[in-house]
């Protein structure tokens, strides 16, 4: 999966206006991203990547490019 | 003698957590127990903790709520009557609406509501138990309170709670009680999963459960209570043990 597509599911994920998210946006600048936000992206981790991401990994990302070397 | 026995009870999700810690009790309380788990994993701790105790061991998937009657009648010697039966499996789920798709929801209610149901029915049927049967469900502040992400979850509980109200005016003049206990956060693995993947540190649970984090051994306490004939005059009802959380 290239990461535009992973972005496109990112933002569908999170219920994001698509092509608002770029590997540098900051995650605190997004203002859909809170607890419920995180709560998805460990679904979709889990679903989608097979991956278990946990509350200590979420906190340590800053930008949307974190999320992006998690899902490699 | 034991407070149990040679009471038949069965416990269902006894591989882990409160149902464990419950199977241990009544263990030495001298209960004859049918144990079930659902996993490989939870199987094999069960024969290997409780060997050569006489107990029986049984294996059913409760995420497919039609297989329950075959798996019954193929493990579970019939002429056995049971004394008590104790409903642990409660799969958990926590997702925000946007991604709570009908599959997901679907296999909450299967495994918590129609499974319990269909066991139920199972464990009533004429000659499955002895007078004074007593039943009990585990039930979750969430069913009462609920909270962001937890409607498959709260929305299972809270139809499990509902069916024993209805069950118990059913099943009375059979001599068979039926209650949910209804447990605030309590310290098993499940509620270390839930901690560990919490996006943000979150007190917020155990500020409203001012009694602190339950142990299984208090909710054992309160369901060898329900069990046995001291509780004889309750029926039907939603009984707290939530540290104070509703309150
Ligand atoms: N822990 C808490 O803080 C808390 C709070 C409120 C309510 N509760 C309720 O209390 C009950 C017990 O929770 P717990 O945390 O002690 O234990 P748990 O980790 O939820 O495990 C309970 C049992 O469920 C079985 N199970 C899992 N998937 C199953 C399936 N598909 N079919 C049949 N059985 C299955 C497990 O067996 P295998 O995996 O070995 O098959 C295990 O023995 C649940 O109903 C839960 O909702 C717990």
């Amino acid at each position: 999966m290239t990461n535009e597509e992973k972005i496109a599911l990112i933002e569908e994920t999170l219920d994001i206006e698509s092509g608002s998210l770029n590997p540098e946006t900051e995650l605190l600048s997004v203002a859909e991203y809170d607890s419920m936000a995180k709560l998805s992206l460990i679904v979709l981790c889990d679903e989608n990547f097979n991956k278990k991401l946990s509350g200590e990994q979420i906190r340590a990302f800053v930008t949307v490019g974190d999320i992006l070397a998690f899902l490699d | 003698m034991g407070k149990f026995e040679n009471k038949y009870i069965l416990i269902t999700g006894a591989s882990k957590g409160i149902g464990f810690t419950l199977a241990e009790n009544l263990d030495n309380l001298g209960a004859k127990l049918i144990l079930h788990a659902s996993s490989e994993d939870g199987i094999n701790k069960l024969t290997e903790s409780f060997a050569n105790k006489g107990h029986l061991i049984f294996r059913a998937d409760f995420s497919d709520p039609l297989s329950l009657e075959e798996a019954w009648q193929s493990q579970i010697n019939q002429d056995i009557k049971l004394d008590g039966f104790v409903n642990c499996v409660g799969l958990r789920s926590r997702r925000p609406l946007n991604l709570l798709k009908p599959a997901h929801v679907m296999n909450i209610l299967h495994a918590n509501v129609a499974s319990f149901i269909e066991m139920c029915r199972l464990v009533c049927r004429k000659n499955g138990f002895n007078p004074g049967l007593s039943i009990i469900t585990i039930s979750s502040i969430a069913a009462h309170s609920g909270g962001p992400g937890v409607t498959a979850y709260a929305a299972s509980k809270a139809a499990t709670e509902a069916a024993v109200r209805c069950m118990s005016k059913e099943l009375f003049k059979k001599e068979v009680r039926v209650n949910s206990l209804v447990c605030g956060q309590v310290n098993t693995e499940a509620y270390s999963d839930l901690m560990e993947t919490k996006a943000s540190a979150d007190d917020v649970i155990l500020e409203r459960q001012y009694l602190g984090l339950g142990s299984t051994q208090n909710i054992t306490d309160i369901l060898l209570f329900l069990l046995g004939k001291e509780s004889c005059f309750i029926t039907g009802s939603s009984i707290p043990a939530d540290g104070g959380y509703l309150s």
